[in-house]
């Protein structure tokens, strides 16, 4: 703590001497809630009455050197945040040196191989999510198209670091860069490939066999290899990876090597395109602690391929990636009805249609904690996780009315939330009109409907509806000033939930200030011109962030 | 008092330093293009002329109104103030792989980069998307906003005219 002092005073003293110029920059994000209790939405009566999630990032550049600290204060953390975040102090800082050929950071970093599959260092402030590396980040560019990687360090945990250590190591080559006659070729190729690998010294774990202890793996590895090719509007990316024997508290101790794979297609031209992924994962669950449950400390990233909508009823049963064993197949095809067409009328359509079907891999038992733990078939499939289809059609009937008619269908098993019930069958139909009266005022409504076969069951999740109403009402005076009212009723089969919500925002340059008011569902929302990640919360919330 | 130290020298980087502040663009943060090469951001360059530069993601509706409506009008921009718009998509892993086919589909003609781990990001402070900046010809930021809604690109034109006009004066 006392070295963050350290750099901040020295950085302060070398920015008015030694270095002279450089820039300061940074942002500020003060969120808060004055909460009421709700058992239906899961808020709570807290006696401090007020919580509130604070933090100022401070950035200073000059030249090819940069440095930065973070202070952050949760006080207390909103609903939705680990309570380990309750203080307040600097969390992180670093120092870098970013040249044409070398790079090197000192203290937090982020980073990610390819597509994070063996390492992902990052951040999600919204999520309370940052895992962030402390320690040092090495990136070497020997020649135009080849960038090599290095990093070593812990990993943040709330207000600590975790004993694991992080080592790693990557490296990328772009042949159209390196290789002449191939400079100027329609076809473009990267290839890259990484290292990971993590220390944690050895602890007692008892075995399944009374008496007996678990031999651990001190050191446990992971590597990937991966590929981007493209010719014209043809693409296509792929990533393979592997980890050693790794048990963990996430797969129960045993002794199964991890294995996921990666990939897409795609091809585009203006006004098409089509993009099909693949996936599959076995027990990739990744952390630099072996004991730790829980969002933190994972060291890889397996991404959801299911597309990330934004409409309240299509996020009400989001999917989450399953480390410890999945595949899926996901699908998108946009298509833009010409202008001048009897279907295109004046400025053409937007057709976007989406699906994705994510299931269990085939697996079967062998044994627990302490043994291989199962196998699993490459190509079969267990039990459905989630599926959706969306059809989204866009119209502009004049310059000032536009309408997107949505209908999605969304199959949940809520077991990849980690909690019984049966499999539900989602239907969603939402439209969205918008209204640009003149230059200045500009008027949104939006009304969604979902019909669900989900029915409410207090014992297993008070939370739970069937069917869901929702209207919501958005003005907008120019880009600076807006207000939305909105309310999800829950209207059958369940609790008669209600969410009642009015918001106010102002904007002004980098500068934006909202205040609501009401009952507000977590999730993405998109309001008053931006979007972001909400906590759920019953009363008063703001929210000011500032960028300089 | 440890904290008390902590948070003294917070407020003393922050203000000691505040005063001399032009904000410009880092020149060697790494991105990505939409062939999955990786470039630096000293790519950002117009010769002198302005840029618009817009922080966007597949998933966010505001920021797709704002490429799609300035699409539309975007040579003319061109013509008139030979303005260029880089477009740095924020998306992750999640859902980055289809931002090639997403900015072909729209028929954009942007310059477009991937910035899937955020650094270019956290670099620029860039808190919410659609955030969008004006950089005249000395590769200086002279606007910022946050927040994007339809028709609010004239109040972005105007802005790189007037990035254009001083920049001609001055010559």
């Amino acid at each position: 703590m006392l070295i963050a002092a350290l750099v901040a005073f020295g950085l302060t003293s070398k920015a008015q001497n030694v270095l002279g110029g450089g820039q300061v920059s940074g942002n500020i994000q003060l969120d808060g809630q004055i909460s009421r209790a709700d058992s239906l939405i899961g808020s709570e009566n807290v006696p401090e009455k007020l919580l509130m999630n604070a933090r100022a990032d401070i950035l200073y550049t000059n030249g090819n050197f940069s440095a930065g600290l973070r202070f952050e204060a949760y006080q207390n953390p909103m609903l939705g945040f680990n309570a380990a975040y309750k203080g307040q102090g600097i969390a992180n800082y670093f120092a870098a040196y970013n040249g044409e050929k070398l790079g090197i950071t000192a203290g937090n970093f982020y980073d990610q191989f390819g597509n994070g599959m063996i390492l992902r260092a990052y951040e999600d402030r919204y999520l309370g999510l940052d895992n962030s590396i402390r320690g040092f980040n090495v990136k070497y560019r020997p020649i135009e198209g080849i960038t090599l990687k290095g990093v070593i360090g812990q990993q943040r945990v709330y207000w600590d670091y975790g004993q694991g250590i992080v080592r790693g190591l990557d490296g990328e080559i772009n042949l159209n860069s390196v290789i002449k006659p191939f400079a100027e070729s329609k076809t473009r190729i990267t290839l890259g490939a990484g290292f990971v690998s993590k220390y944690e010294a050895d602890e007692t774990v008892p075995s399944s066999v009374p008496g007996y202890k678990l031999n651990i793996p001190q050191n446990v590895g992971a590597a990937s290899v991966r590929m981007d090719l493209s010719h014209g509007g043809w693409g296509l990316q792929a990533e393979y990876a592997r980890k050693g024997q790794d048990p963990n508290v996430l797969n129960d101790y045993i002794y199964h090597e991890g294995e996921a794979l990666f990939l897409s297609a795609s091809y585009s031209q203006k006004g098409f395109s089509a993009n099909v992924q693949a996936k599959r994962v076995d027990n990739m669950g990744f952390k630099s602690v072996r004991s730790q449950s829980g969002e933190m400390l994972y060291i890889n990233y397996i991404p959801a391929i299911t597309k990330q909508h934004t409409y309240a009823f299509l996020t009400l049963y989001p999917y989450a990636t399953q480390n410890t064993g999945e595949m899926g197949l996901t699908g998108d095809v946009m298509y833009k009805i010409k202008k001048g067409t009897v279907l295109g009328g004046k400025y053409g359509t937007d057709i976007h249609f989406n699906a994705s079907w994510i299931a269990a891999l085939d697996t079967t038992t062998i044994g627990g904690r302490g043994t291989e733990g199962y196998t699993a078939t490459y190509f079969g499939t267990g039990d459905a996780y989630y599926a959706d289809a969306t059809v989204e059609v866009a119209k502009k009937f004049s310059s000032k009315h536009k309408l997107v008619a949505t209908y999605g269908y969304v199959l949940f098993n809520p077991i990849v939330e980690g909690h019984a019930g049966d499999m539900h069958h989602n239907h969603v139909f939402i439209a969205d009109y918008t209204w640009k009266i003149n230059k200045k005022n500009v008027l949104r409504l939006e009304a969604e409907l979902l019909e669900s076969d989900s029915k409410y069951t207090p014992e297993v999740d008070d939370k739970r509806c069937g069917d869901w109403i929702m209207g919501l009402v958005e003005y907008n005076f120019t880009s600076n000033f807006f207000a939305c009212f909105s309310d999800q009723y829950c209207y059958r089969d369940g609790n008669g939930a209600n969410y009642p919500q009015l918001s106010v925002g102002y904007t002004h340059n980098a500068t934006r200030l909202q205040l609501g008011y009401g009952k507000q569902r977590e999730g993405i929302i998109c309001i008053g011109g931006v979007c972001r990640q909400v906590p759920a919360s019953n009363g008063l919330t703001f929210s000011l962030t500032h960028s300089f | 008092m440890k904290k008390l130290i902590l948070t003294l020298a917070a407020v003393a980087m922050a203000f000691g330093m505040m005063a001399q502040n032009v904000k410009t663009v880092p020149e060697n943060v790494d991105v990505k293009t939409l062939d999955g090469k990786t470039v630096q951001t000293s790519v950002i360059k117009n010769d002198g002329k302005p840029i618009i530069l817009s922080f966007w993601a597949t998933w966010c509706k505001p920021c797709n109104k704002e490429l799609d409506a300035i699409s539309e009008v975007y040579e003319d921009w061109q013509a008139e103030t030979g303005v260029k718009l880089i477009a740095v998509s924020i998306d992750d892993v999640k859902s980055s792989a289809r931002v090639k086919p997403w900015v072909n589909g729209k028929g954009w003609e942007y310059d477009v980069y991937l910035d899937a781990n955020q650094e270019f990001k956290r670099a620029m402070n860039v808190v919410n998307v659609p955030h969008t900046f004006v950089i005249n010809g000395k590769g200086e930021v002279v606007w910022e906003h946050t927040s994007y809604v339809d028709g609010s690109e004239a109040e972005l034109f105007e802005v790189v005219k007037k990035a254009m006009e001083a920049a001609s004066e001055a010559e």
